[in-house]
């Protein structure tokens, strides 16, 4: 699925994480919507019901992973992608938040940008796998073991 | 006739008259035949007592039986004097010292015996006889032909003789010959003889057979009538038990000074003016300096710290012993870091007298030390490790992100600017995230103390752990003094300490809080506050927590070294920590630090 005139929640308390993220989207048709913490991104959640997060692993104000649970919680059905220099793509806690399905994918900075991009593809279709929805253990996985 | 008569009746006048008591006996029956007057004077009986007596009846009844076996001898041709023990009528124990000689009375023979009361000479006698036998030496009293006229309890005790045995005897039938001849005694005694002058103590080893080996000290002692010298006193004192303690008192100096010698520390003693009195083989080793070098010198002069000058000077301090580090000066010219540890020699009344010195070699230490910091410090990275990875990886993301932006043609100049300037501040930044933990980890191999502003080492703390307190949503407040607070201190050191504070108050916030970080000046000191609103130290945790390898955290999460290293890095800069904790609220540990003294400023 494209990701022309999708609205795609950018979480990172980096504003020039963020600005990287606008223009990559921008570039690919994609509307972005930024948001610098936990309540800011669970408030464009709701309010903005966007087609992706992209989420990093740690705001100032809360872990990443609790923050998925809770837009989980407040917007549910919301692919979530991880895209964190935090955690390292075989880390115990990725492996175990892509098995209870709490995020569809991980990115790991810095990312390349055709693999995010081939990881946010990937997130918006999941038939393209051939599954539906995010059961759990299931998962499109991390972007480098998902290639379009 | 009228001759012998007259002869007769002067004989009777003179034995009536006599001042000494006289009395003739029957030597056949020991019976009295006549009596004088001063006889009866002296026993008190009178005389129908005497003539109804024997001689035997003036004896004690223990002498009696010898007493009459004697008397009923003839006197001996030549006139020899007898001492007799005798009691009078009143039980009073007399000595009496008698002339026995033969007569005829009636035609028949019989004893005459002309009497003297010796008892007050036989008392100074007897007096000085039990106080030879007193006195705790062995006493001989030789003659001029080296006989024994007399030998006290003490000498045939220990000789095993009997004083048959030596009275009259030669020297050398109460010596064995190889004594008297080895130590010349005969020529010693004679000696005295001739020039009537004692003879300083010697020592003698003698051995009675069957008795273990004895040593003694004697001297010769005249006994002189004016310029003759009558007899020789032979003075022996028995020094075995001294010998055997005095030598008992050696081997225990001996073995007290191989003690010393021996100990790996370096232990030197000083008088009370600090200058060197001993000096071991370990401060010999240490310092390169014999003790001929060092003897009497002043003991800073080799260890030029000011605590201990410091201790020499306040000898009036009640404080017994003191305990610094400091450097030992060698005879190379290098400095050895020691810890010394001072006390104070008194004598038996209480006054200082001089000083004992224990110096403990630090260097190896030191080197150890150095290698726990290093892995401590390793062990510190890789707690930091997360944070320092999504620390460095966000300004590459960025930089990395626009690089591949800068490889699409057909930019907007203004985006294509825009995006060089973000590689090359992604760049920077990840640099000097890079340079505060090579700063870090850098191993400090400069030792040496040199003047380091406080405040800047906290802030230099405070940015290596930054990134830390970052991810693991930490408030960092700090109230840190705008003007510099110098110490004197290894930079590196200090900042290690404050870094293992920092991440230990962290580690005690998983959950997020807040960690305050003050210096101030307080009293003569300076006081470094680390707070953290952590869970807080239990109390029975907050007396082992400076403990080598006592941690609570879990396991790869931290060494339990890391406030054992901060204890020891403070207390090399005289300083000390402390910490105040309550459950559930947090804690604060406290550093304090002597600042740098002005004379210390201006030397520098």
């Amino acid at each position: 699925m494209s990701l022309l005139n999708r609205v795609v929640l950018v979480v990172d308390d980096d504003p020039d994480i963020c600005w990287a993220l606008d223009h990559l989207l921008g570039g690919l048709g994609a509307r972005c919507i930024r948001a610098l913490d936990c309540q800011g991104a669970l408030q464009a959640a709701r309010l903005n019901r966007p087609a992706l997060v992209l989420l990093d692993a740690k705001l100032p104000d809360m872990d990443g992973l609790v923050v998925a649970r809770q837009i989980r919680c407040a917007a549910p059905g919301i692919p979530i992608l991880m895209v964190s220099g935090y955690f390292y793509k075989d880390d115990p806690a990725i492996q175990a938040a892509l098995e209870q399905g709490l995020i569809c994918g991980f990115v790991e900075k810095p990312f390349s940008h055709t693999a995010i991009i081939a990881a946010m593809e990937t997130a918006l279709c999941p038939q393209k796998t051939g599954l539906t929805g995010f059961p759990r253990g299931t998962g499109p996985g991390i972007a480098e073991r998902s290639p379009l | 006739m009228q001759g012998a008569f007259q002869a007769a009746q002067a004989a009777s006048g003179l034995f009536e008259e006599s001042p000494l008591p006289i009395w003739i006996y029957d030597p056949r029956t020991l019976a009295f035949l006549a009596v004088n007057e001063a006889a009866v004077a002296l026993y008190g009986y009178s005389r129908e007592d005497f003539l109804a007596m024997t001689v035997g009846q003036l004896c004690l009844a223990t002498d009696r039986a010898a007493h009459c076996a004697a008397v009923g001898r003839p006197p001996a041709p030549v006139e020899r004097r007898e001492t007799w023990r005798q009691v009078r009528k009143d039980g009073a124990v007399i000595y009496v010292e008698a002339a026995r000689s033969t007569v005829m009375v009636g035609g028949k023979s019989a004893c005459l015996v002309i009497a003297s009361d010796i008892s007050e000479g036989k008392r100074f006698e007897l007096l000085y006889r039990s106080l030879l036998d007193a006195i705790p030496s062995s006493v001989l009293l030789l003659d001029e032909d080296l006989r024994v006229v007399s030998a006290n309890r003490n000498f045939l005790t220990k000789s095993r003789q009997s004083a048959a045995q030596t009275t009259g005897k030669r020297l050398t039938e109460v010596f064995p010959e190889v004594i008297i001849a080895e130590m010349g005694l005969e020529g010693q005694v004679r000696n005295v003889f001739r020039n009537n002058q004692a003879t300083q103590g010697q020592r003698l080893t003698y051995r009675t057979p069957g008795v273990p080996i004895r040593v003694y000290y004697y001297s010769l002692v005249p006994v002189s009538w004016g310029a003759r010298v009558d007899h020789v006193l032979f003075l022996m004192d028995d020094v075995t038990e001294q010998m055997q303690m005095s030598e008992e008192i050696r081997q225990m100096e001996r073995h007290l000074a191989s003690v010393v010698e021996s100990a790996s520390d370096i232990v030197l003693s000083t008088d009370i003016k600090g200058n060197i009195f001993t000096w071991n083989k370990a401060a010999q080793k240490a310092s390169g300096y014999s003790f001929e070098e060092v003897r009497g010198r002043p003991f800073f002069q080799y260890c030029g710290e000011a605590g201990v000058r410091k201790f020499f000077s306040r000898k009036s301090s009640l404080e017994s012993s003191g305990m610094t580090e400091g450097n030992l000066k060698t005879k190379e010219g290098n400095h050895r870091s020691v810890s010394w540890v001072l006390s104070q020699m008194t004598n038996d009344a209480g006054q200082a007298v001089g000083f004992v010195i224990v110096g403990r070699d630090l260097t190896e230490r030191r080197k150890l030390e150095m290698q726990i910091q290093e892995s401590q410090k390793l062990a510190s990275l890789g707690v930091m490790a997360r944070g320092i990875a999504h620390e460095i990886r966000t300004p590459l993301t960025i930089a990395s992100s626009a690089a591949q932006f800068l490889a699409e043609e057909n930019l907007a100049p203004e985006f294509h600017r825009e995006c060089a300037e973000k590689v090359y501040s992604g760049i920077r930044k990840a640099s000097t995230i890079i340079e505060n933990l090579l700063r870090f980890a850098h191993p400090t191999t400069n030792q040496n103390k040199t003047p380091v502003d406080l405040p800047h080492v906290v802030k230099g703390a405070l940015s290596i752990v930054g990134n830390q307190a970052r991810v693991q949503n930490i408030e960092v407040r700090t109230h840190l003094p705008a003007e510099s607070c110098q110490i004197l201190g290894v930079a590196g050191l200090l900042e290690q300490v404050f870094i293992n504070l920092f991440l230990n108050a962290m580690n005690a916030m998983p959950n997020g809080g807040t960690l305050d970080v003050s210096a101030e000046r307080h009293g003569g000191d300076l006081l470094v506050r680390v707070t953290d609103t952590g869970e807080g130290i239990s109390p029975e945790d907050l007396d082992r927590i400076f403990d080598p390898f006592y941690t609570k955290a879990l396991s790869g999460k931290g060494t339990g070294l890391g406030l054992s290293i901060c204890h020891s890095i403070v207390v090399q800069h005289q300083g000390s920590i402390s910490v105040e904790s309550q459950s559930g609220k947090g804690s604060t540990f406290t550093v304090k630090l002597p600042p740098l003294s002005p004379a210390e400023k201006v030397k520098r």
